[in-house]
């Protein structure tokens, strides 16, 4: 049991940390639960949780200060939970080096797909990086720069490469528009979001069956992206 | 004296000596002639004209003039100004009564000119005055339209306007800094209501007359009347505006309590059922009860997710979040979510992805698109069409997201994006009837327009979006290049 991943709940409401205890528990993880900002920064740095969940919606503090406050010193992955409507916070909590976002009311499949990723994630970052992405039909390999769909190469131009390289580099993580757009066009171009629009529908057309119904680039509404990528 | 202005004084006087100076020279030569009292009589002609047009001074200077070269030319003793007669007194004292009764008549229909020009001139400013402030119904646009005004009439060095009130502010012309001396005028805005505020005018030279400062504080309650007129529609508005937001209460409690009460209702009967041991672990019936929960857990946080929104459309605290985005990424990602809730409808898509980018916020926009969809799936049979279509239309996009469903009644098709509107009030149909009135909240914010029209073989929403934004179109992108 000592090996099964910790996470920290911080999360004011005690039905969601009744529900997300017996949930996480059920599937082999040790919990903690805080229900403040500054209980939540103070467990994190006694216990070193795998990861952390983390509601935007505090009592005592602003959800994103408690993440500007931890990525000072760790780089324990952070999910973000926030109500609809409130992208400018999800938005900001993850430019401010939160891993990922999920929406409440959420199912479990999802809070369990986000943990799992968070988690490969963190652990990818602290060992070697896996060179070669697959999804579907498609292979992306990094280190050699060839993308392929089936058995034929895809040819894509600059800039469609940098993107789907950090996509998939970054698989099942939400990257926000400001955060592709820092990472392939650079810092002075972080607003352009007509780009990643256009580039994205491009990318779509040459990768995916159905570019309107997109199964492996997706688009997170007023976010940004997600890649999937398999398992 | 008005005529002061065509002439100088100096002029007016030496003008009027030397007309009296040709006409005594005609006079004389005509001396054997012309009896001595007609004479007399017609050096009235010039006298009186000289005092009609220069006035009162000229006048005296020619009554004497003539007087005197009336004396010394034609009554004898010739060339000697000495009076004989009382006749000759007589004459004298006639020329000057002429000159001073005939200037004191031409002066007062001068000044009556004057003053009934003036008057016509105030009058004329006023009614521009009010003539521009009709209408007007806030502080700001009453506020330029006073300080123009008074400085088109004061032709000040600067005017300031502060109005009073819950949000004080002032009004300068021209776009200087002030005058760092004290303002020559002051005069205070007043209504019944207090004092709104005042106007400060800078003007040393010419100093403010007694009837510009009148014509003034005319124009300070002219505008204190326009700005009580504008407090008042306001505070008609607000009332309305609450009024509403009550009625819309109300209204919101009942179909709210209905409408969450029905999936809750379904929630918990599945739940009980399902920690009971009625239901046998593998049945069936567990996983459909199960999926009960899960779908209308769903349905509750739409219908809380749709009375946020409306709550958001009426605060007018609605923004979108304009980004450039492509229609055919949005509609796509919308068909994608609600693949199982469209399984028997057909879904057509017309929507060319070339298409310009349009200026929209992503997530609102999937919303419409959700909203009207949902719409079409409730109402219209199975099986049937239910088909997207957009394209061009001078500076807009226009969409169409129409359905074979019924048609609605003409009379109903601007009331169906109302707030909690039905066309029957007894309807198989469940929702918070906010969908519609959503999409119009969000499209109007977009500065859209939409509309319901019906179609041949059923009911067509339209809406149109502009194609620009602050008044550009989609940005050029920059050029990439094809890699190996």
């Amino acid at each position: 049991m000592s090996n099964a991943p910790h996470i920290l709940v911080i999360d004011d409401e005690p039905q969601i940390q009744r529900a997300m205890r017996t949930i996480l528990t059920e599937k082999q993880f040790r919990v903690t639960t805080a229900s403040r900002g500054e209980e939540g920064l103070a467990l994190a740095a006694t216990n070193e949780p795998d990861l952390i969940i983390l509601d935007l919606g505090l009592p005592d503090m602003d959800g994103v200060e408690v993440c500007t406050r931890l990525r000072e010193w760790t780089q324990i992955p952070i999910i973000v939970l926030s109500v609809r409507d409130s992208e400018r916070d999800k938005v900001a909590a993850l430019d401010k080096g939160a891993d990922d976002y999920l929406t409440k009311p959420f199912g479990i499949e999802e809070l369990l797909a986000r943990v799992r990723v968070a988690l490969r994630h963190s652990a990818r970052t602290q060992g070697a990086q896996s060179k070669v992405v697959k999804a579907g039909p498609l292979t992306i390999d990094l280190a050699w720069h060839i993308v392929k769909r089936g058995e034929e190469e895809v040819k894509l131009t600059g800039n469609e490469y940098k993107l789907l390289a950090y996509l998939a580099s970054n698989h099942g993580r939400v990257l926000t528009h400001q955060s592709i757009l820092t990472h392939v066009w650079g810092p002075a171009d972080a607003d352009h979001t007509e780009y990643l629009r256009v580039y994205m529908r491009q990318l779509r057309k040459k990768l995916e069956a159905n570019p309107e119904r997109p199964e492996y680039i997706l688009t997170e509404p007023g976010i940004g992206y997600r890649f999937i990528a398999d398992e | 004296m008005r005529s002061s202005s065509f002439l100088p004084r100096f002029w007016q006087h030496f003008l009027s000596v030397m007309l009296i100076a040709s006409i005594t020279a005609i006079f004389f030569a005509l001396r054997d002639v012309l009896d001595t009292t007609l004479v007399a009589l017609l050096y009235l002609i010039p006298l009186g004209m000289i005092t009609a047009f220069w006035g009162l001074g000229p006048g005296i200077t020619s009554a004497l003039i003539t007087f005197l070269t009336f004396n010394f030319f034609f009554i004898e003793p010739y060339y000697m100004l000495t009076v004989h007669r009382p006749t000759d007194v007589v004459i004298l004292v006639v020329f000057l009564i002429v000159a001073v009764v005939i200037s004191q008549l031409v002066g007062r229909a001068q000044a009556g000119l004057a003053a009934a020009t003036a008057r016509e001139r105030e009058a004329t400013q006023l009614y521009e005055l009010s003539t521009a402030l009709t209408g007007l119904h806030d502080d700001h646009s009453i506020a330029q339209i006073l300080a123009k005004q008074v400085q088109a009439v004061a032709q000040g060095e600067y005017v300031e306007l502060n109005i009073r009130g819950t949000e004080p502010f002032a009004f300068q012309l021209p776009k200087i800094s002030p005058p760092t001396r004290p303002p020559e005028l002051i005069v205070p805005i007043q209504a019944a209501r207090g004092l709104l505020g005042e106007i400060r005018l800078w003007r040393a030279e010419p100093a403010i007359s007694s009837s510009e400062r009148r014509l003034l504080q005319t124009f300070a309650s002219q505008g204190a009347l326009a700005l009580e007129r504008a407090w008042l529609t306001q505070a008609e508005s607000r009332a309305k505006i609450l009024e509403e937001s009550d009625r819309l209460k109300s209204a919101i409690l009942s179909s709210v309590s209905h409408e969450l009460r029905t999936p809750l209702s379904t929630i918990k009967a599945a739940a009980s059922s399902l920690r009971g041991k009625e239901v046998g672990w593998d049945s069936p019936a567990r996983a459909d009860l199960i999926g009960a929960i899960d779908d209308e857990a769903d349905h509750l946080n739409m219908l809380v997710g749709n009375l946020l929104d409306m709550s958001r459309i009426e605060s007018g605290a609605l923004k979108p979040k304009r980004e450039w985005n492509i229609l055919s990424e949005i509609v796509g990602s919308v068909f994608a979510r609600m693949k199982h809730l469209a399984e028997e409808h057909q879904i057509e898509v017309e929507v060319p992805e070339n298409l310009p980018l349009v200026p929209v916020d992503y997530v609102q926009m999937e919303q419409v698109f959700t909203n009207l969809v949902s719409n079409s799936i409730k109402y219209a049979p199975a099986h049937t069409v239910i088909r997207v279509h957009a394209r061009v239309e001078d500076e807009s996009i226009h969409v169409q997201v129409s359905n074979q469903g019924p048609q609605v009644p003409p009379e109903h098709l601007e009331r169906i994006f109302d707030k909690f509107y039905r066309i029957t009030a007894a309807d198989r149909v469940t929702g918070t009837g906010l969908g519609l009135s959503i999409c119009k909240g969000i499209i109007e914010a977009h500065s859209g327009r939409i509309w319901a029209e019906n179609v041949p073989d059923g009911l067509a929403f339209n809406f149109t979006l502009p194609l620009t934004w602050d008044g550009t179109r989609a940005p050029q992108l920059p050029m990439d290049t094809e890699t190996e």
